[in-house]
Parts: structure tokens; C-alpha cells; sequence
């Protein structure tokens, strides 16, 4: 965009939508960070805080919808413009539903406190740093416009699958060898689940990064890593039966 | 566990059962960019190009107001010329029926092919071209005369016609123009009185009487209210299923609205022609979409 609008107070909307979303980005990868801390460091204030924080992000998505729907009714905006607004209007939708998803992990790391740590955990920090990784740099692809840095992390979420669907099988193994794991267990498998599709909402969009800047959309079936949809564990014993 | 490559879709498999290689690498990314049609791949079967533009040149004296446009204009399809004031567009239209020719000192070269014919042709029958190509004006031009003989006027020009074949050849034109029935009970009337939406409309049905084969029209709706304005799109989405139709407008919205084509010009040169749409979402030049986007300076 290097030229600017010949009525100034377009532009200036235009501006304000953009920043807008960086700053609705900010405070849920923030809101992110912290909840998966809170899982680490078992940290029940700062969950606790997390879960306060989530109707900023709800309000910020209001105000993102309102300044839309007036640029629109407004300004008739066409090509590059019209793709901008569409893409605030996605990209808000997107960050409400990660921001959603923090707390859930949050709300879990509090259940989780209440009992025994179990050994499985130790997969949430990994997950937590690619996701992490995924939301800044696809918020910074946003911030400048940067397809490239898009699409790499429209790629990278097949690698966060792939943890998660090792991680499923794990705990899987874990409930059935001692049924008092459940509880923790089944809270951690939440927890994984919430953060791969955190990563689904970061491909999203880098899509409409990439349909923003290209005018096209971003075709090609996006290779899956998670087949934890697919697994199952029999009991050890049934197959020592055979 | 990490390493581990995703199984193929719809395989299960149990945990501790045994791990069949790999099928293949990683998927690699491949982005296809969406295929844009170009105009001639569009309903090709129902298509014809009407008029033929090659390197059409224009001069008023010494300046030269049209630096070699080309294009095609589409037979039963509406063309729009947009683009800042001075680009030439109005220029174009006017040379497709000769109006210039009434100025001396302006002149063209280049090649305007219609119907197999040079329109440029010095040879060619004015009357017959005008006939054949109809044109209404950004200021309705009524004449000051009855609702009735500003139709009957022009018809006489190129036909002899008995009353009852006359008064159905008023009727269809006013009908085609969606006015009849406004008009139907006042058709002695003087076309002065009608409202400028109105008088509008009487100039295309009169235009529209000749059965032209070309409708050229000079921001048409420019001098109309809203409603007005939306009557004559209206009215021109529904005439181009016979006419081949162009249109000049400074209104871009209207361009978007009305025409399957978008031509747009700047300082004498055709910058863009491609769909109404892609030009509105996603032109390939940079002038046109700052155009569209209202950055131009």
C-alpha cells in the first residue's frame, strides 16, 4: 500500500481495524503463554488470571466487527481494501476462538493442580512453544504482510499434530496401566487438544494472510500430522492372549 | 514417537501392533494461484466481439487525447470506460459513432472494425452508422416536441411507416425503455414535462426505436437521482440480452454494478479491460487498483 487514500479518514479506518487486530493478537498469544505456564509451573493464580483476561479479547472482537460493518456500509471499498476488512472480520473471529481456547487450558491447569502431577506433562511445553511460536510468527506475517512467513506456518501445524496424536497415544497407555491417572490424564489430553487446534485457528490464518496479500486463495489440501482420530490401544493382555 | 510420519488417512491402527513403513515423504506445499479467465474464455459460445479497436489514435488539433488504444467490445455484453476526468473515455465513445466529426480540427487514426467494416472510413454513411449505432448523452435531450414525435421524429429519418405499424413501433420502444407505462396516457404531451429520469428514458427508447445494434451511453445517469439512476441500470442489464451496450461513467459503483466489462483508461491509454469483477477485486495493474480504491491523486 504505498499510496494513500484520497479521503483520509478511510485510511485512517483502515489503520485503526489493522491495529485493531495486532492488538487483539497480542493479548491472546499473551493469554496463550500464560496458560500454558500455568500448566507448567502448576500455577493456579496466573490461570486464574487468564480466565479474568478472555473478555478483553470478546470486546476487542465487537469493536473489530463494528468499525468493519461501518467501513463497509460507509466506504464501498473495493479490491485490496475489501479484501483487508473481509480479513479483519476473519482473522478477529480466529483470535476470539484462540483466546477461547487459552482459557480452557487455564480453567484445566486449576483442576490439575488439585492432584498428583503425572509423568505425561512434560509433552504440554513442547506443544506449547510451537503453537506459541505459530501465533507470533503468524501475527508479525499480518503485521507486515508477509506471505512467506505465512505459509511457513501454515506448514509448520503438521509438526504440532504429530505431537499431539504421539501424546494421545501416550496417555492412553498411561489411563489403562493404573485407572487412577484418568482424571489427570483426561484433563491433559484436553489441554493437548485445545493447543493443536489453537495451531488449526494460526493455519487459518495464515490463509487469509495469504488471500489478503494474493488476491487467490491458498489452495493446496494442507498436509495433517494428527491421526489421533484413528488411533486405538487394545490391552496389553488381549494381545498376550493370542 | 516424534519422528514418527502420520499414518495414511482411514488407516487405524493399534498402538503396540506393528509399525508399517512410511508410505512416501512428507507432503510437500503447492499453491495454486486461481486461474483468471481471460474475457475470451467467458461464455465463449455466446460471444462475439462487436466492435474491434485497433490502435485508435485521436487528435484535437495537435494533442493527442487517444495514444493507441486496443481493445474488443463484446456483442450482448455492457463495457464500461471509467477513469479520471481528461483519460479519454468519453473521446473513445465518441469516435464509435463519428460524433466528432462535427468539430473540425479533431481526427483519428488507427482501425475501428464494425461488422467487417472500418468505422474510420471516411467513405462510410454517417446516417446509416448512426442509425445502426445509437448514443444518449449525460444531459437528457429531449426534444421540444410530444412525448410521441420525439420517438416518431427519428424513425421518419430512415423509414416510411403506415400509423398502426408507427404507434407499435412507439409502444415496443417506450416499453423497452420501461417508461410505457408511465407515458401510455400522455403521449401528446410535450417530453419537456416528463422528470429527468424520465426524459432520460425517452432519450434511449428513442435511441432504441432505430433498433440500433450498439448503444453507446455518455453518463447516462450523472444528472439523475438514485432512483432513478438504479432504474436506468436496471434498464440496461435488461437491453443488453439484444444490444451491444458501452457506457462512460465517473461513477465506479455503477461500472461495478452494471457492465461485464471494465476498460480503464488513463491520460489517453487503456491501462486495464479485463471482467467487471476482476477489475473491481483483483486488477493486475497497480494505477487501476488505486483507482478503484480511490488513491489516486
Amino acid at each position: 500500500m504505498a499510496s494513500e487514500h484520497v479521503v483520509k479518514s478511510f485510511e485512517e479506518e483502515l489503520k485503526r481495524l489493522h491495529s485493531l487486530i495486532s492488538r487483539m493478537g497480542g493479548i491472546a498469544e499473551t493469554q496463550l503463554a500464560d496458560a500454558i505456564r500455568a500448566v507448567i509451573d502448576r500455577d493456579s493464580e496466573l490461570a486464574a488470571e487468564v480466565v479474568e483476561g478472555d473478555p478483553k479479547v470478546d470486546e476487542l472482537e465487537r469493536e473489530v466487527d463494528d468499525l468493519a460493518l461501518k467501513v463497509l456500509a460507509l466506504r464501498q471499498p473495493m479490491a485490496v481494501d475489501l479484501r483487508s476488512i473481509l480479513s479483519a472480520l476473519k482473522i478477529s473471529a480466529e483470535l476470539e476462538r484462540i483466546a477461547d481456547y487459552a482459557t480452557n487450558v487455564a480453567k484445566r491447569s486449576i483442576a490439575l493442580n488439585q492432584i498428583p502431577p503425572v509423568r505425561p506433562v512434560h509433552a504440554i511445553p513442547r506443544m506449547g512453544q510451537v503453537v506459541k511460536e505459530m501465533i507470533k510468527d503468524v501475527l508479525d506475517a499480518y503485521v507486515t504482510a508477509d506471505v512467506d512467513k505465512a505459509v511457513r506456518v501454515w506448514n509448520r501445524d503438521e509438526e504440532l499434530d504429530e505431537m499431539y496424536s504421539s501424546l494421545f497415544r501416550e496417555l492412553l497407555t498411561y489411563m489403562m496401566e493404573d485407572a487412577r491417572n484418568i482424571t489427570a490424564a483426561t484433563h491433559l489430553l484436553f489441554i493437548a487438544k485445545n493447543i493443536e487446534r489453537i495451531g488449526d485457528h494460526a493455519t487459518n490464518i495464515a490463509e487469509t494472510i495469504y488471500f489478503q496479500v494474493k488476491a487467490v486463495p491458498l489452495r493446496e489440501a494442507r498436509p495433517k500430522g494428527d491421526a489421533s482420530s484413528f488411533t486405538i490401544v487394545k490391552p496389553a493382555s488381549a494381545g498376550a492372549a493370542k | 514417537m516424534m519422528s514418527e510420519s502420520p499414518v495414511p488417512a482411514y488407516a487405524p491402527r493399534a498402538v503396540n501392533g506393528s509399525d508399517t513403513p512410511p508410505p512416501g515423504g512428507r507432503p510437500v506445499l503447492r499453491t495454486t494461484i486461481g486461474t483468471t479467465s481471460t474475457p475470451q474464455q467467458i461464455g465463449k459460445q455466446a460471444m462475439a466481439t462487436k466492435i474491434e479497436i485497433k490502435d485508435l489514435r485521436f487528435y484535437y488539433k495537435k494533442y493527442e487525447a487517444l495514444k493507441g488504444i486496443s481493445l474488443p467490445i463484446y456483442d450482448k455484453r455492457v463495457t464500461a470506460f471509467i477513469g479520471p476526468s481528461g483519460c479519454g473515455k468519453s473521446t473513445l465513445l465518441r469516435v464509435l459513432n463519428r460524433i466528432y466529426q462535427l468539430y473540425p480540427d479533431q481526427r483519428a487514426s488507427g482501425e475501428v472494425r464494425f461488422d467487417g467494416r472500418n468505422l474510420l472510413d471516411p467513405k462510410l454513411d454517417l446516417n446509416l452508422l448512426r442509425a445502426k449505432i445509437g448514443m444518449v448523452f449525460q444531459k437528457p435531450t429531449p426534444f421540444p416536441m410530444s412525448i410521441y414525435e420525439n420517438i416518431a421524429f427519428g424513425i421518419r429519418l430512415y423509414e416510411k411507416l403506415p400509423q398502426s405499424e408507427m404507434d407499435g413501433r412507439i409502444e415496443q420502444a417506450l416499453r423497452r425503455a420501461a417508461l410505457w407505462d408511465e407515458v401510455k396516457d400522455k403521449l401528446k404531451q410535450s417530453g419537456l414535462g416528463l422528470s429527468g429520469g424520465q426524459q432520460q428514458r425517452l432519450c434511449i427508447a428513442r435511441a432504441v426505436a432505430l433498433e440500433p445494434e450498439v448503444l453507446l451511453l455518455d453518463e447516462p445517469a450523472s444528472a439523475l437521482d438514485p432512483i432513478s439512476t438504479l432504474k436506468i441500470e436496471e434498464l440496461i442489464s435488461e437491453l443488453k440480452s439484444d444490444y451491444c451496450i458501452v457506457i462512460v461513467t465517473h461513477n465506479m459503483q455503477q461500472a461495478a454494478r452494471a457492465a461485464d466489462y471494465t476498460a480503464f483508461m488513463y491520460l489517453g491509454e487503456l491501462i486495464e479491460f479485463d471482467e467487471t469483477q476482476i477489475i473491481f477485486t483483483n486488477p493486475s495493474k497497480k494505477q487501476t487498483e488505486d483507482y478503484v480504491t480511490g488513491r489516486f491523486g
